[in-house]
Formats: C-alpha cells, sequence, structure tokens
C-alpha cells in the first residue's frame, strides 16, 4: 500500500510539473479485440482465445487525467477446458511531466468467469508510456510498460511478480478528432511455479487527445 | 667589374654620346645661325649642312631640323645657289607641309622662295594622337592631314600586311582635313586586334603629282567590356527549403523500426520465459509499414509547396535582377572599346619618291 500512495503522490507531482490546462478535455474510444489467455499450472497449460470488446474514457482538468476504461470478452478454450468470461476493469489518474511520456497510477480489477467459479485479480499498476511520433502528430508509435505495485487474487496459489506492456501504432487523420490505434499487448502475472499471460490485438477508435 | 656595373657603365655612355650628339648638332646650327647673321654665308653653310649631317639619328627636332634648312636654304641663295636652296626649302615642305619660315628673320626674297617651291611640292603629313580610346560606332578616332598645297589623297585603313580594311576618305585636301573613323571595317564589324596602317596615298588615277604616301602604324587592340557581376546566388537561408532533407525522412523510418521491434521484443521484457502467440508479428510488421509511411510521407527531395510559395517573391526579385544585369551585360557586350596607340609617320613602301 505505500507503494501505491508512493506512486500516487508521484503522478500529482508530475501532473503539477506539467502545468495547468485552461478546460477539461475529453477522450473516449472504443475497441475490438482479440484475446488469448495461456495458464500455465501444476495441472497443466490452459490456451483460451476469444474476442473482446473494451472502451475508455478519460477527462483532463489541470494537468491530471482521470480514467475509466473496460474491457469484456467471451474466450473459448483451444484445447479441452471450460470456456470463461472475460471481465476487466480499471481507474487510473494520468500525468504528462513531458510531452512524450506519460506516468499513471490506479487500480485494475480482473475476473475470469466460468459458471463453477470466478478467478478474480486485483492490483494497482504504475504505467509509464512513451510517444513517438512518425509523422509528426499524424502517425505515432506508443510503447507502455506497466507494474504491479499491489495485487491480490482469490487463488490458494501465491502471486509473484505482475507485469505487462502494450505497444503500437496511433493514426490521426490532419483534420478532425477521430483517431485510430492498433496496439499488441501483453500481461503477464507469475503464480507459483507458473504463470498467466494475457495477450491482445486491438483495434480502437476514439475521440479526443488521445 | 660585374655584368650589371658593365651594363650601366654602358648605358651611361651611349646617353651621354647621344646628348652629346644632339648637343653637337644643336650648337652647328647656332654657329650657322651666328655665321649667316654676321653674312658669312660659306661658313653657315657648312656648320648648317655638318649639323644636318650629324643629325642622322634624328636628334634635332622636326621644328629645329625645318629651321637650320630655312636658315641653309637663304644662305645658299644669298650665295646664289638657288638650285641648293630650292632643294633645302623641298625638304622642309616634305619634312613637314605646315612649316613656314619666319618673315620676320627672312627676307622676301627667301619667303617668296620658299612659297614657290612649296606650291610645286607636294607633300602631306598625317598627325594622330599617340593613344586614343573610343567605343566603336559612337566615338571617332580621328587623323589629321596636312598637305602642303592642293591634294587628291585616298586615306586608307589596312592591316599591317596591306589587306585593306576600310577606305576612310577619298577626295581633295586643300590644307588640312580631319578623317575621322568609327572602329568598324568596310564589313561593319568591329576591329579586331592587331597591327594596322593608316595610309595616305595619292589617289588613282588624280596623279601623284610628286606626293609621297605616308603612314602611320596603328596598334588596335579591343578592350573587354566591363560587365556587371552576376548576383549572387540565391541560397538556403534566406531561402527556405523547397526539398525535404535526407534527415526528417529517415528518423520515422527509425522510429518505425525501433517501435515494430519493440512490438515483437514486449513478451521477451514483460513475460519472459512464456510461450506466446504469434500475433505480435502482425502488430510490428503494422508498425513497421507506418515507419515506412513515414519515411515515403517524408521522402528526400519531395517538394514542399508552402516553402516554393514562401521563396516565390525572392525567387522573382532575384530573376529580375538577374534580367537587368543579362540586358546591361548585352549592351556593354555590343558596345565595343578600342585602343589605339599610333606609331610614327612614315613614307609609305611603294609611295611615289
Amino acid at each position: 500500500m505505500r507503494a501505491v500512495v508512493l506512486t500516487a503522490a508521484l503522478v500529482l507531482a508530475a501532473s503539477l510539473a506539467a502545468g495547468a490546462q485552461e478546460r477539461p478535455t475529453f477522450t473516449f474510444h472504443g475497441a475490438g479485440a482479440v484475446v488469448w489467455v495461456r495458464s500455465d499450472t501444476a495441472g497443466g497449460a490452459v490456451r483460451l482465445r476469444g474476442p473482446a470488446l473494451a472502451g475508455e474514457g478519460r477527462v483532463g482538468l489541470h494537468g491530471v487525467t482521470l480514467g475509466v476504461g473496460f474491457l469484456e470478452g467471451r474466450l473459448r478454450p483451444v484445447g479441452a477446458a471450460t470456456p470463461r468470461d472475460l471481465i476487466e476493469g480499471r481507474v487510473l489518474i494520468a500525468a504528462r511531466p513531458l510531452p512524450w511520456l506519460e506516468m499513471s497510477a490506479g487500480p485494475v480489477v480482473r475476473a475470469y468467469v466460468t459458471t463453477a467459479a470466478t478467478e478474480r485479480w486485483v492490483f494497482w499498476q504504475a504505467r509509464a508510456r512513451v510517444d513517438a511520433p512518425i509523422v509528426t502528430t499524424t502517425l505515432t508509435s506508443y510503447l507502455e510498460l506497466w507494474r504491479a505495485l499491489s495485487s491480490q487474487v482469490n487463488q490458494a496459489t501465491p502471486v509473484g511478480r505482475v507485469q505487462g506492456g502494450e505497444a503500437g501504432v496511433l493514426y490521426r487523420p490532419p483534420r478532425g478528432s477521430v483517431w485510430m490505434r492498433l496496439g499488441y499487448r501483453v500481461d503477464d502475472a507469475a503464480l507459483g511455479a507458473g504463470g498467466e499471460t494475457l495477450e491482445a490485438i486491438s483495434l480502437a477508435v476514439g475521440v479526443g487527445r488521445p | 667589374m660585374s655584368r650589371v656595373g658593365v651594363a650601366l657603365a654602358i648605358s651611361v655612355a651611349l646617353a651621354g654620346a647621344r646628348g652629346l650628339r644632339a648637343q653637337s648638332a644643336r650648337d652647328l646650327v647656332a654657329q650657322g645661325v651666328h655665321a649667316y647673321r654676321a653674312l658669312e654665308y660659306d661658313a653657315a653653310a657648312a656648320w648648317l649642312r655638318r649639323s644636318l649631317a650629324d643629325d642622322a639619328a634624328g636628334t634635332l627636332s622636326t621644328v629645329e631640323r625645318a629651321q637650320a634648312l630655312s636658315y641653309l636654304a637663304a644662305t645658299e641663295l644669298f650665295r646664289g645657289q638657288r638650285d641648293s636652296a630650292t632643294l633645302a626649302f623641298r625638304e622642309i615642305v616634305l619634312l613637314d607641309p605646315r612649316y613656314r619660315p619666319d618673315e620676320l628673320i627672312f627676307p622676301p626674297q627667301v619667303t617668296n622662295l620658299f612659297q614657290e617651291v612649296r606650291r610645286t611640292t607636294k607633300a602631306v603629313a598625317v598627325a594622330v594622337r599617340p593613344v586614343t580610346e573610343l567605343r566603336v560606332r559612337s566615338e571617332r578616332f580621328s587623323a589629321r592631314l596636312l598637305t602642303s598645297s592642293l591634294a587628291d589623297v585616298t586615306v586608307t585603313l589596312a592591316r599591317e600586311d596591306g589587306t585593306p580594311i576600310r577606305e576612310l576618305y577619298s577626295g581633295p585636301v586643300a590644307d588640312s582635313l580631319i578623317v575621322t573613323w568609327d572602329g568598324l571595317t568596310a564589313a561593319g564589324t568591329p576591329a579586331e586586334d592587331g597591327r594596322y596602317v593608316l595610309r595616305v596615298a595619292p589617289r588613282a588615277g588624280a596623279g601623284t603629282d610628286g606626293l609621297r604616301a605616308r603612314q602611320v602604324a596603328l596598334d588596335i587592340r579591343q578592350q573587354p567590356p566591363d560587365t556587371l557581376l552576376w548576383p549572387p546566388p540565391l541560397t538556403t537561408p534566406p531561402l527556405l527549403p523547397e526539398r525535404t532533407p535526407a534527415a526528417p525522412a529517415l528518423r520515422p523510418l527509425a522510429v518505425g523500426l525501433v517501435a515494430a521491434a519493440a512490438v515483437v521484443a514486449l513478451p521477451s521484457v514483460v513475460a519472459s520465459g512464456r510461450n506466446t502467440t504469434a500475433a505480435r508479428f502482425g502488430v510490428g510488421a503494422a508498425v513497421g509499414v507506418s515507419g515506412l509511411v513515414g519515411f515515403f510521407a517524408r521522402r528526400p527531395g519531395r517538394p514542399l509547396e508552402a516553402n516554393v510559395r514562401a521563396n516565390a517573391p525572392q525567387r522573382e526579385a532575384w530573376n529580375r535582377r538577374f534580367d537587368a544585369v543579362k540586358a546591361e551585360n548585352a549592351i556593354r557586350r555590343s558596345i565595343v572599346r578600342l585602343v589605339i596607340r599610333a606609331g610614327p609617320q612614315t613614307v609609305a613602301e611603294g609611295g611615289a619618291p
């Protein structure tokens, strides 16, 4: 918990350093994704795959951005396993200490729901995102890395490090505020001797500053 | 003695000898004049003939020589040697057609004889400035013809080898005449560099009547036109670059490739040791293609229309300056300048005696 407080303090300090904004800014995006989940346990490996829908809204004020996001998908097993529903929600607070750097933090709740049980994850993330323009502001690449500062899962297996990242490219037409983003995401959690890895390819369409 | 010393000594000796000879000729003339005034005509004739003979090197000026001849002619006349007097006067006329014995010094019988000889002796002299600079067509080179009496002459400009370039005048000259030349050949082109002669000869068909042709050597050089410098070429800056340079094109390519590599390598960084799908390669390829798109969007040498438009006023101003210089230089090149250096007047080869 101490790490969470420290991260929040860093984000707030970064937002103050970034300076104040005049008016609030709003950003929304919706995305379609294909998700792959692989769980390696003592009992063997389980692989699931399925489509997902995601969305996120952000509001920025005085250099600080507050965001809420969700993801929901139906994962079907590649081999013999039970299908799962994937539901993920997150809240974040972010700031840009530098024009090309965004730092954010916030809680993430992820649940794998089957007819028999629900595997629920809760972790606090600290994220850092770097934007690198390819063609000025029209075409931008990005790389985001995150690490869980604390994590909980309703499993008997002890949780190790939880981290992940996302990279891709964002296209913003010269005129208008609509943008599109193609990204690849991978989250990995160490669970005892095994682990759980989530991969996703998403295509997002958004409005406002991405 | 060193070579320099020897050369110096020889130079001093030659200059001294020339000065002594000039002094000697002038002294002899002075003694002859003194003897003439003392009515010692035989002595005067001897001194004067000796002065003229000693002046073979031409140390006496034309006026001094004409004066010596005048005294000699008068002396011979008073000695009863009319033919010798006539010959002396004839030599004066040929030497300088404009020369006249001083009537305050010589009695009428002397000057009358001179006028008689002058009328019967056809002579012409050409006087030109040592150096003349002129613009072809608009300015003129001038030569003054002096004749002892009415003469029918042709003034021709010819090459040194005799090839005629242009006839400048053909007709009578009563006393003097200024002949001008605009620097053009008979074909209407400016005279080329080279050595020429300005030849004054009896007009063909008019009879030489004893007139000796005269010529003046001319060295003609065309002066290169003083053209204006071209305006300095426009550079960047102050012009804005009109085509995309290479560096900005390579940057998006590099960013795209690095981002693509990051996508591909992401599982290795955050999920090391896990079996991940190959889906990331599709996204990585898309990101790499974005880099290529960025490269071609900013490819080197692509016209930057906005900068071209911004530079247009400066380019137009430069073009106007260039055209103005071009027009001015065309005018200056069309104006050929000649530098004409005149040599001494000589008797023309093949001229009448």
